[in-house]
């Protein structure tokens, strides 16, 4: 609306646009491509090959090798009393996708219920710890479960004391899908915290005064409230789940592989078309997963509504507490969560600092920290990891910064510009690491030829850039609410007083975001930090290995030792450093939320 | 459509000539080739319900909004295309839009480095200087946050006076503030601005306070200028029945001129009209009488004409009362200085110059000088 806007803009975004096509649309298109382009026509071989054989699709691939059997073959499988089918790479994929879509709902909701509908010390605290997992990177977080249920981890260590197993826990779906509750459940939990603190306690007083019982007031005005928000942190668990790699990677290995650990395997089997055509209906797929979640997510009510926010009950009222069945349940919730989600932490750096025989030892990080001279050839050196993973993580918060902001100033400016921003933000959510890190090697890091030349990008610019494309949604997620916040009149007081647009965005609009600034930055240091997916393809070369490909490694290649204890180290320090951007990202948020 | 428009007044003394100005946002045409001009040093009130188009047309003066059609003058000068910072405007907003992030002193000073002081002082001097004309002397280091809202409203005039603006734009200034306060605030601004000497145009949907602190109101509705006269013009010879219903309360009837001349017909009452003007019988007329003309008699003046009506609601003003009576069928409101309510029957009387005669829809622009409508239909 505004006359003469900066003309800075359009250039802005017209190098955004280019830096995003160069480092994300051609590599992924490329993969996809790949799919349905061989031999320089299009051919659907390539998917018929994936879907048509049992192995992916299980019982499913005669819908595509032989679709007249499948009329027969569902008759005969129902003669023969309905018997267990298999749906092959995908179907497991999903299904244990659904279990952890449910086992994550089912931990997250009493958490819900619990910060939204009670008092207690340490409440604000818990709240704002539930956006933790958003910034710790999941092979942490794998590592964390091996610690705690390895076979020599914790469980084992305190089973042991009373004479006990050790059990072999590692490499059972049921680990595998109680590490995706550790990420998930706290995201149930967030959100659903948010649906139901928005609700206006004077519509419940409302309900209560026309005659409706707590119990039918709950039913009839806040339920349908929880609902979409229940619905859309389910549907996010379900996209995170399937497309999850470093967990399954890590804790199930290859006998539980899910599709993209199997892409994985395949890329690093130079099987490049097959993990190609993998990418592809991986990609489809989640491309359908995250329609359905924008149309939940649309139907939300906003939780910035007019109303008040119930009181919360004291949780704890005495010796009369350990009576209330509420209570007790809540207590006992707590212990359980209590230890699903410390219990892998702590068992970290429980493990970093002792030896197999239970002993305390500072070894693991003597071994961090020592120049690894006499390590054998394709070793991860461990400080050089750690300086490239914070080197990385400065470079892709100065690229993914601006990218973010500019995302936020188009989105906040013109209506139009707000879908562009969408579509912009969406799409690397649909892309998975793993696609983008293979097209990015198939495109920039083997070469391309434009206008003429050959062109190579290897190595570091190749890892920041991927980084900085995983990291600026963020940005602009934590950007675009404090800039649209802005009563669009201070800047038309400051123009009137003679500031010309871009003066009043420099002098008034962002010192006003700094908190936003703050805390985008320190999401997009902590996501950079804590990317794997396509880091580890792309850092093939041990000299840009960063922090998290290191733990793979360690974790991966026993020949360290006998124990987890050098990844444990160099998960304790990973774990320090997420924690000190959530710090960060704690802090800033809060002080824009006042 | 940059052309300085020829009729208009001499620069010399006109601050704002706005010629055929129109604005659409999208299919919808909130300001309809409206043509203006005030006068340096004048208090210029914009009025109007809300969406007439009055905040559109400051906002347009001030450069925050695009045209579609028309031009802009400022002292003289085409600034249609200049952008806010080019026009050396103030304005003040409605929820003062103080920049939360800076002091007060650092509020009122902002302006002050992107111009030029016409006199050699400096920023410290200017921001006191400011303070104590809106009696703000001492909060100098107080943030926005701690100030009630009359005095956030009085450092955002400070801020917009800083400059030294050739205009001053006041959109709805008092709005947010509780009624006591409205009023003492609107005083000072009259004050300052007399002082000052500077033009200033004033939105407000509140018809009471355009009458109170205005040399001249434009009356607006749908995008379009209804009136724009002084004050007592506007208030006892409104040009149209939606004027005379928007400012003050009043009472409007239809009828049709009688077989004399001098009467109108409402509804078998006979109502006379004042002298002048040929009217034709059987012409429909409008009519206004203000509530403050009717007086509650017996009918002690047998020579003036009355009407006869009940009464239905009295309400007690503290210095009057104002009574909501039935007339053939119609309501009527009256305010009467009695000390006690009427009640029951009553006869209203009032002399025939009182009732004002509302010129037909369509009728141009008789009674605005320096006025002229954008299109034959101004008046719906």
């Amino acid at each position: 609306m505004r006359p003469k806007a900066s003309r800075l803009l359009p250039v802005g975004v017209a190098a955004m646009l280019a830096t995003l096509v160069a480092v994300f649309y051609y590599p992924v298109g490329s993969v996809l491509s790949s799919a349905i382009y061989a031999g320089g026509r299009l051919t659907v071989d390539p998917l018929v090959a994936v879907l048509g054989d049992p192995f992916y699709t299980g019982a499913a691939h005669s819908l595509v090798t032989d679709p007249a059997s499948v009329p027969g073959g569902v008759v005969g499988w129902i003669d023969a009393g309905m018997p267990r089918v298999e749906f092959g790479l995908f179907g497991f994929t999903a299904y244990q996708a659904l279990l952890s879509t449910v086992v994550s709902v089912a931990v997250g909701l009493p958490g819900a219920y619990l910060l939204a509908r009670f008092e207690f010390p340490g409440r604000a605290f818990l709240r704002s710890v539930t956006i933790l997992p958003f910034v710790m990177p999941s092979i942490l977080v794998a590592v964390g479960f091996l610690a705690m249920f390895g076979y020599t981890g914790v469980v084992n260590d305190l089973l042991g004391l009373v004479g006990l197993g050790p059990l072999e826990l590692v490499g059972t779906l049921k680990v595998i899908i109680l590490a995706h509750a550790f990420y998930n459940a706290p995201l149930v939990t967030r959100l659903v915290t948010a649906a139901w603190e928005s609700v206006d306690t004077r519509r419940v007083e409302t309900a209560r005064t026309l005659g409706a019982s707590p119990l039918q007031a709950f039913r009839d005005v806040t339920l349908p409230q929880l609902v979409p928000a229940v619905l859309t942190s389910a549907v996010l668990t379900f996209i995170f789940t399937f497309m999850s790699f470093p967990i399954v990677l890590a804790l199930g290995g290859l006998e539980l592989a899910t599709v993209e650990v199997w892409l994985f395997s395949r890329v690093q089997n130079l099987a490049l078309a097959e993990a190609a055509t993998l990418g592809a209906i991986e990609t489809a797929l989640s491309l359908g997963l995250i329609y359905v979640y924008l149309r939940f997510e649309a139907t939300q009510i906003s939780a910035h509504g007019e109303g008040r926010t119930r009181a919360r009950t004291p949780l704890f009222v005495g010796w009369r507490s350990l009576v209330d069945p509420r209570r007790v349940g809540l207590l006992a919730y707590s212990l359980v969560a209590g230890v699903l989600f410390v219990g892998p932490l702590a068992s970290l750096v429980i493990e970093s600092l002792t030896t197999p025989d239970g002993a305390f030892t500072l070894d693991y990080y003597a071994f961090l920290i020592a120049q690894q001279a006499s390590a054998a050839v394709g070793t991860v050196q461990p400080l050089a990891a750690i300086t490239n993973s914070l080197l990385f993580g400065v470079g892709a918060l100065l690229l993914a910064l601006p990218m973010g902001v500019l995302v936020s100033v188009v989105a906040t400016r013109e209506s139009r510009g707000s879908r562009l921003a969408e579509a912009l933000l969406t799409a690397p959510l649909a892309v998975s690491g793993i696609v983008l890190g293979l097209g990015m090697l198939r495109t920039l890091v083997f070469g391309t030829t434009a206008f003429g030349h050959r062109l190579t990008i290897t190595g570091p610019v190749v890892i920041v850039a991927v980084h900085a494309v995983a990291a600026y949604p963020f940005v602009t997620r934590n950007v675009t609410p404090a800039l649209s916040g802005i009563d669009d009149r201070l800047v038309d007081a400051a123009r009137s007083l003679g500031a010309s647009r871009s003066t009043a965005l420099v002098d008034i609009e962002l010192p006003l975001i700094v908190p936003a600034l703050v805390a985008g930055a320190a999401f997009a240091f902590a996501i950079s930090i804590g990317e794997f997916d396509s880091t580890v393809l792309l850092a093939e070369g041990v000299d840009s290995a960063t922090m998290p490909v290191a733990l793979e490694r360690y974790t991966a290649n026993r020949s360290l030792g006998p124990n987890l204890g050098p990844a444990t180290a160099m998960g304790t320090v990973l774990l320090a450093v997420t924690i000190v951007s959530f710090v960060f990202i704690d802090r800033a948020g809060r002080r824009w939320e006042r | 459509m940059t052309t300085t428009d020829g009729n208009s007044k001499g620069a010399d003394n006109t601050a704002v000539e706005i010629t055929e100005l129109g604005v659409d946002f999208g299919s919808v045409t909130a300001l309809a080739d409206v043509s203006l001009s005030i006068d340096d040093g004048e208090f210029f009130t914009l009025v109007g319900p809300s969406g007439c188009g009055k905040t559109t047309l400051l906002r347009s003066i001030a450069g925050l909004e695009t045209p579609s059609r028309g031009s802009v003058s400022l002292g003289g000068q085409d600034v249609t295309d200049e952008p806010p910072e080019e026009r050396n405007v103030g304005i003040v907003f409605q929820d003062y839009s103080l920049f939360p992030h800076l002091s007060v002193a650092e509020n009122v000073a902002y302006g002050l480095q992107f111009h030029d002081l016409s006199e050699s002082r400096d920023t410290e001097a200017r921001v006191t200087e400011l303070l104590e004309l809106v009696d703000l002397a001492g909060f100098s280091d107080r943030e926005p946050g701690q100030l009630s809202g009359g005095q956030k409203q009085r450092v955002a005039l400070a801020r917009a006076l800083a400059p030294e603006p050739d205009v001053l734009l006041l959109d709805e200034p008092l709005s947010a503030l509780d009624a006591q306060l409205r009023k003492e605030l609107r005083v000072q601004i009259k004050t300052i601005q007399r002082d000052l000497g500077i033009t200033t145009v004033y939105v407000t949907h509140d018809q009471a306070e355009a009458l109170a602190i205005s040399d001249r109101i434009a009356v607006m509705r749908n995008g379009r200028l209804q009136q724009v006269d002084t004050p007592e013009t506007v208030y006892r010879q409104p040009a149209s029945r939606a004027v005379a219903e928007f400012i003050g309360d009043n009472n409007v009837f239809e009828g049709n001129v009688a077989d004399d001349g001098r009467h109108l017909d409402v509804g078998g009452t006979l109502v006379p009209l004042p002298e002048g003007g040929n009217r034709a019988a059987g012409q429909s007329r409008t009519v206004s009488i203000r509530p403050e003309a009717l007086s509650v008699t017996d009918g002690q003046r047998a020579d003036a004409p009355t009407l006869s009506a009940r009464v239905e609601t009295v309400e007690f003003l503290g210095d009057a009362y104002r009574v909501h009576c039935r007339w053939n069928d119609r309501s009527i409101v009256v305010k009467t200085a009695a000390t006690t309510p009427p009640e029951g029957a009553v006869d209203l009387q009032f002399d025939a110059e009182d009732v004002h005669i509302l010129e037909p829809q369509r009728s141009g622009s008789t009674r605005s000088n320096s006025v002229r409508q954008g299109g034959p239909s101004a008046n719906q």
